[in-house]
């Protein structure tokens, strides 16, 4: 498996937005019961990675068999939230365990923050190129 | 029309409408950024961005983790 850095595009968001709209979404797989292809938000303000609920339920979670709550913020802040790990690949790199903030609503994109995406991934943001890289941590 | 091709043009202009096509460029690039914020849109920001307790707690499962694996 590859460990040199990969570049992604810049994604619109809202097309009606165009480049207001653009952002680092990354392609990824998370892995728990079951295997699901998504995108998340390359998030530097994030402080934790945050899984919607509908997500967390497909990859086979169930929410009363998480037991540690956690407390989010900024406009997530009335949500409540539970811990969950998970395995995940990102382009053709090696998996790496990811622990998210599964949180009990779908009004949130897949977020890759501080912990542990950034522990896990080095990433440089070229915005005014439109694209970011992504390399495992040296 | 290209740039290059401008520019003569531009160079025989005077000193007065010189400064008014300054004044045309830069109300025509304050125009183009403002068209990336629109007023009265709404942008939603998801990010947890001081949810330290969470990242903590989310560090200790990780642990917990590798110590199971």
């Amino acid at each position: 498996m590859s460990t040199a850095p990969q570049q992604f595009p810049y994604v619109a968001r809202d097309p009606s937005l165009g480049n207001a709209s653009l952002a680092p979404l990354l392609p990824l797989t998370l892995f728990g019961s079951h295997s699901i292809a998504t995108s998340g938000l390359v998030d530097s303000g994030a402080a934790i990675n945050v899984l919607p609920y509908a997500l967390g339920v497909q990859l086979g979670f169930a929410w009363d068999q998480q037991t540690r709550v956690v407390e989010l913020s900024g406009s997530l802040a009335s949500v409540e939230a539970r811990v969950v790990v998970l395995s995940a690949v990102v382009g053709s790199f090696p998996p790496v365990r990811l622990a998210f903030g599964w949180a009990q609503t779908d009004a949130v994109s897949v977020i890759l923050g501080q912990v542990n995406f950034f522990l896990e991934f080095d990433i440089c943001f070229f915005r005014a190129r439109g694209l970011f890289e992504v390399r495992p941590k040296q | 029309m290209s740039l290059t091709e401008v520019l003569p043009e531009v160079q025989s202009l005077s000193r007065l409408e010189k400064i008014r096509l300054i004044q045309f460029l830069a109300h025509e690039l304050e125009r183009d950024d403002g068209d990336l914020i629109e007023p009265g849109r709404t942008y939603p920001i998801s990010s947890p961005d001081r949810a330290f307790t969470a990242a903590a707690a989310l560090l200790q499962a990780l642990e917990e983790d590798k110590g199971q694996s």
